[in-house]
């Protein structure tokens, strides 16, 4: 069976000095829900403006079901449909009249033009304010409109980029419920950005790591936790206690897979954390380092990204930027 | 077909738009209605500039209502820009729609928007006094023209946002390209009124060519030239659409 999406040795500059891909390699299979897991920066986007034929790759290919996202641009453009970060509506109409414009541009045929915006308001809980301008919508509305266009022309394939970002938790709920419905329904592959943990963990049948340009790693939530191994200590240090002599008194100690330091804390990845534990509050103990609080947890998509791309995923200016970018367009509309 | 049917599409998302809020066609009806209200009537008492027989007002009134109408054209790029920084534009291109009729639609779509602009203005200037030629087909044609030429003045702002991106620089740019459009032609003052060079620019000006195909039709009867304005329009509508047609992609880069 052929992937939907497939991507060998894909790289991209900008301006011919900013590398945003450097060399992707992804395979994703048809009607899984895929999660491109990564910070801000890493390339996703720019991937999934590749995919869905808006930016051209410097080298390297990539199919969307077989097709070459430049060669067949346009045979790709008929199975596919593309939900950007920034508000993608209209907000200067209603909400239905939004879903009218694209059922005409995607050429839904007039008959059966009716029914099929009204199943898809209807899948989005968004029937009773299909004539309210979209001014008015609340921003978890915003997002299920701008997905109901994507689902309106049953495309085989759905790209999100961060289709969630700035949502509150009961808001994002509410928009995967949504979605996995539709996703059973149809069979439709969805492949989406995020830079939520949480979201890829739950919402994803496979997920891959992106970090500066490359795929790090990849496989189910599961596969990727377990790859870790073993469990995660965190150390809580007391203030300013980190002395680089620490990792390597640490890395001495057999059973210890991987060590990182983010601020106060001081996290190791162990085979058996009742063994290691003493052996490692001793090292401590010994240089002085003041510890304040120890907790054993198994591996979160956290430690696995913590691992694999060196830092971890958090980035609160970020999400309120573009929750901010969101809201002014949602109040301005046009000018 | 195809083309055709997305260029209607964009066409109706336009006037679904103004459906909803007419205000800003409001608020840009106050300075053209300030031009045949109070400068039309000064100068004209002044009788310096000769208009062939009609009043000064009369003859002022095409040249400020394809004012406004450029204005709304030019300041369409500026809504591109916008639909940049939102998503919208992504979408669009990722649509099977191709960019040609995307550009095309978009511009005519701000052709829509011009004629309700000029229409506004025709009631106030009878109220002034101002005497149109009472043929409907000629009003007609002349709305025709205002919506073509609209078309392309928007394609020119879609080549120019294509350019510029940001709105801060665009609202610049824009303003850079309407006033010296407007003087250098014959909107205020027959061309030969003009200075040797200006006459030259005025030449190329398309803005001279609507105003005087609108003129002679709604005000003087004299349509001698009309041929003519018509294939400098068509000209500078095709150039516009394949320009900025080709650089539209930019915009989203």
């Amino acid at each position: 069976m052929v992937y939907a999406v497939q991507v060998n040795g894909l790289v991209k500059i900008y301006d011919g000095k900013v590398r945003a891909l450097d060399g992707v390699d992804l395979t994703v299979d048809q009607g899984i829900s895929f999660a491109l897991l990564g910070p801000n920066g890493a390339g996703k986007t720019t991937l999934m403006r590749i995919l869905t034929t808006q930016l051209r790759p410097t080298a390297g290919e990539a199919h969307v079901f077989g097709l070459n996202v430049v060669r067949e641009e346009s045979k790709v453009r008929r199975l596919i449909s593309y939900v950007p970060q920034e508000i993608s509506v209209w907000t200067d109409i209603s909400g239905y009249e939004n879903l009218l414009i694209y059922a005409k541009i995607f050429g839904v045929p007039s008959s059966e033009r009716e029914k099929i915006i009204d199943e898809a308001l209807e899948n989005m809980g968004l029937s009773e304010v299909k004539n309210e301008l979209v001014r008015t919508y609340s921003g978890g509305m915003i997002r299920r409109l701008e997905i109901a266009c994507a689902v309106l022309i049953r495309p085989k394939i759905m790209f999100l980029d961060e289709p969630t970002i700035g949502l509150d938790p009961a808001a994002r709920k509410a928009v995967w419920e949504r979605l996995k419905i539709f996703k059973k329904e149809y069979g439709v592959t969805i492949f989406f950005n995020t830079h939520y943990m949480d979201e890829a963990d739950m919402y994803a049948d496979e997920i891959a790591i992106i970090n500066q340009g490359k795929i790090v790693t990849g496989g189910t939530s599961k596969e990727l936790k377990q790859s870790l191994g073993g469990e995660v200590i965190t150390f809580t240090l007391g203030n300013n206690a980190y002395d680089p002599r620490i990792d390597q008194e640490i890395k001495k100690l057999e059973s210890i897979r991987s060590l990182f330091i983010e601020g106060p804390s001081l996290t190791v990845i162990v085979e058996d954390a009742e063994v290691a534990l003493p052996s490692i509050m001793n090292i401590l103990k010994s240089m002085d380092v003041p510890v304040e609080k120890v907790s054993i947890a198994k591996p979160t998509l956290d430690d696995v990204f913590l691992k694999y791309a060196g830092t971890r995923l958090e980035d609160k200016g970020r999400i309120s930027e573009v929750v901010r970018v969101r809201e002014m367009v949602r109040k301005g509309g046009r000018l | 077909m195809m083309g055709l049917k997305n260029m209607l599409v964009m066409i109706e998302l336009e006037l679904r738009r103004l459906r909803h809020d007419r205000t800003e066609i409001y608020f840009r009806a106050v300075q053209p209605i300030l031009w045949i209200a109070i400068f039309g009537p000064v100068m004209g008492s002044i009788r310096a500039i000769p208009t062939g027989g009609v009043p000064y007002t009369d003859f002022i009134t095409p040249g400020v209502m394809i004012q406004t109408t450029t204005f709304v054209s030019i300041f369409y790029g500026l809504m591109m820009v916008w639909e940049r920084d939102s998503g919208i534009l992504k979408k669009l291109l990722v649509t099977p729609a191709s960019r040609y009729s995307m550009v095309i639609g978009r511009s005519m779509a701000s052709g829509v928007r011009a004629i309700f602009q000029a229409l506004i203005i025709i009631p106030i200037a009878l109220v002034i006094g101002v005497k149109f030629q009472p043929n409907p087909l000629c009003i007609l044609l002349a709305f025709i023209i205002i919506f073509i030429s609209s078309g392309g003045f928007a394609a020119t702002s879609i080549l120019v946002a294509s350019f510029m991106k940001t709105r801060e620089r665009f609202m610049g740019v824009g303003q850079a390209i309407i006033m010296p459009l407007f003087f250098a032609s014959n909107a205020l003052y027959p061309i030969q009124l003009m200075p040797p060079i200006l006459r030259e620019i005025s030449l190329i000006n398309p803005l001279s060519y609507v105003v005087d195909a609108v003129r002679g039709l709604l005000i003087t009867g004299d349509t001698s030239g009309l041929l003519l304005d018509i294939a400098a329009i068509a000209i500078f509508d095709a150039v516009m659409f394949v320009l900025s047609s080709i650089s539209f992609k930019r915009i989203i880069e």
